[in-house]
């Protein structure tokens, strides 16, 4: 009877969290504007999608600054961890620590307003015109800071679980403090680096609040785009990219869950082996 | 033989802790000398300092009589088996010994040779392209050296190698360790706390406790000739008794005045005696030197280890003869087996085995003073 119970929690809770998406799916494949009414199987949304000259722009802005953003974060983000790392004071570890943390747990809401003064006082400090101008710079600046923590906080653990015994061993057999990270250190911690820079790629991908303060009027994405357009009626094209959206989300993160699974495996079968 | 390193004045403290205090040391080259002593002697601390992983916060560091105290890790001609290993876990067996070589831009040619002659002398020709993860301690630690030995460096550092193996595992490197040694005829500083280890493989023994070191020698100077109680008592076991040197090749002790073959203290000087248990010869109460009770007996395979009460104080005898507990027994001891030290500040500490009785009433020191 529990196990029955158990059971039927799950199957409610899986319910609520995707019967939403799944009836979404199905109507951007539907064939009438219909929000009722499933009429018949249709790819013409995605056509029409395909053909939109202004979600296509979007979608393109969307990945430019993801896989920009995802990029510098990770540079960024893996020297810092590793200048935490190197430290030697406890407490200054600790407060830069924190520090690192902050736009992480500030609400998003509260990082895009703040950047949009910034910004602003930027334009008027270097008399700037046009925002226009700078506007990529700027939604690249705010997109790589919010994900800097989730970088470092993906690659520090690692970093301490290396420890200090390889770099040694690197630098015992010849290497410079330099090579010795790129030759040794930073393989070791690849997956960690890796991670890190799947989560800020994915965030980067959906965020809305902060890019709505800080995009410039010639740089919108989809998440923008999707939004300017409930304003008016939602089309079924939008249920398409939705759609789209959410399967590359979805593969994304079965990859990323099928590598750490083969990874935690490995190490079962290496620990048992040893036993 | 030169003297390749030397350290002169040596001192390091951590949070204001000494862990060396003023170590003046030389090492020759070619020879396989160990540093001893238990955890936190500062044995590891000064490795780390000669492979250049910490700097020292007094005194210098010289290297083929150049000094080296600043110099970083990388541009010493030092190389380290370090004690977890520490092989790369992103490259194979043949990629982790090639390392070193790939640092200078070796010829491909080159590489491979060196990685293969290498690979022969540690027993693992065929190993090349396993990862170092399937390996098994034994041949980590094989690959760990072959990475250190590769570029023909001068020294080789190893701290604890063999800790993290098996007895039999262990005892095969050590042999194999000193035949490398001595086939390529480099310096070797081995760091351990395994006395029996440090015996067995090296020409000079640096014995280390509380960050000082407290005597250098060969390992049969070193056994047989301990300069104090530390000394004694952490190479082997020994009996360390208080006595007094009435003269020349005399000496009294336990109630009984002993020929002994030392000489050079003062006339009655107070002195610790040494006398290792399989020195003692168990004989009928009435032809014993010192008579004293069986408190325990304890088979060991070889020997008999049986605790004898003498006035007070517990001997560790070593025999082959079984004696039974709560026997009276007489002791016979050879003058030459008897070892008289100067006091140090580690006297009364070691070398008394009340400890293994189950007699927990022991006589105080000051009742057993007034025996000699």
């Amino acid at each position: 009877m529990k196990k029955y119970a158990s059971r039927i929690y799950l199957c409610l809770v899986f319910a609520i969290l995707y019967i939403p998406i799944l009836t979404l799916m199905l109507f951007s494949f539907n064939n009438t504007e219909s929000t009722a009414n499933f009429t018949g199987f249709s790819l013409e949304w995605y056509i029409k999608l395909f053909n939109d000259e202004n979600a296509f722009i979007a979608l393109r802005n969307t990945l430019i600054l993801a896989v920009s953003s995802s990029l510098l974060s990770t540079i960024i983000g893996t020297a810092a961890a590793e200048g935490i790392y190197r430290m030697r004071s406890k407490w200054l570890k600790n407060a830069v620590n924190s520090v690192t943390n902050v736009p992480m747990m500030n609400p998003d809401i509260v990082t895009g307003v703040s950047f949009m003064l910034f910004f602003a006082l930027l334009v008027a400090l270097l008399g700037i015109d046009d925002y226009d101008s700078i506007g990529f710079g700027a939604m690249l600046i705010a997109h790589t800071t919010f994900c800097l923590p989730y970088v470092i906080l993906s690659v520090l653990p690692r970093i301490n679980e290396l420890g200090e015994s390889l770099t040694e061993a690197a630098l015992d057999l010849g290497c410079t403090p330099v090579q010795a990270f790129f030759k040794v250190k930073l393989p070791n911690i690849m997956p960690g680096v890796l991670s890190g820079m799947v989560m800020a790629f994915t965030l980067s991908l959906d965020d809305f609040v902060i890019s709505y303060f800080v995009s410039p009027s010639n740089f919108q994405t989809l998440p923008l785009l999707i939004y300017s357009m409930t304003k008016k009626t939602v089309k079924p094209d939008m249920y398409a990219l939705s759609t789209i959206i959410i399967i590359t989300v979805f593969t994304l993160l079965i990859i990323s869950n099928i590598k750490s699974f083969k990874k935690s495996d490995k190490v079962r079968r290496k620990k048992g082996g040893k036993a | 033989m030169a003297k390749l390193i030397e350290l002169k004045g040596i001192s390091k403290s951590y949070d204001g802790e000494k862990v060396i205090d003023g170590m003046n040391l030389y090492i020759r080259d070619g020879e396989f000398i160990t540093l001893l002593g238990p955890s936190g002697c500062g044995k590891t601390t000064t490795l780390r300092i000669i492979g250049g992983f910490e700097t020292a916060d007094e005194g210098s560091l010289y290297f083929d009589g150049v000094e080296i105290s600043e110099v970083p890790a990388h541009k010493r001609h030092i190389n380290t088996v370090f004690q977890k290993y520490a092989l790369f876990p992103h490259l194979n067996v043949y990629e982790n010994i090639a390392f070193p070589l790939r640092l200078k831009k070796k010829p491909e040619e080159e590489i491979k040779k060196r990685v293969t002659d290498m690979l022969k002398m540690v027993a693992l020709s065929g190993f090349e392209n396993k990862s170092v993860s399937t390996l098994s301690g034994g041949q980590q630690q094989r690959v760990a050296i072959a990475r250190a030995l590769i570029s023909h460096p001068k020294v080789l550092l190893l701290d604890e190698p063999l800790g993290a193996l098996d007895l039999k595992l262990r005892k095969d490197m050590q042999n194999e360790l000193k035949t490398i040694q001595q086939a390529i005829g480099i310096t070797f500083i081995y760091v351990t706390h395994d006395q029996e280890e440090a015996l067995s493989m090296s020409d000079t023994i640096v014995v280390m406790a509380d960050g000082e070191i407290q005597q250098i020698g060969t390992p049969t100077d070193i056994y047989n000739e301990p300069k104090n109680a530390f000394v004694a008592d952490f190479i082997g076991e020994s009996n360390i008794i208080d006595g007094v040197m009435l003269e020349d090749k005399r000496a009294r002790f336990s109630g009984h005045t002993f020929d002994c073959v030392d000489g050079g203290f003062e006339k009655n000087e107070a002195v610790d005696v040494v006398v290792r248990p399989e020195d003692v010869d168990v004989v009928e109460p009435e032809r014993g030197m010192l008579i004293g009770k069986v408190t325990s007996v304890t088979f060991k395979g070889v020997h008999y280890e049986i605790i004898v009460d003498i006035k007070g104080f517990k001997w560790m005898i070593q025999s082959t003869d079984y004696v039974a507990p709560e026997a009276t027994i007489g002791l016979y001891i050879e003058p030459e087996a008897i070892h008289i030290m100067k006091k140090s500040k580690y006297s009364g500490k070691f070398g008394d085995y009340s400890s293994f009785s189950d007699e927990l009433d022991q006589l105080s020191d000051a009742d057993t003073a007034e025996e000699f």
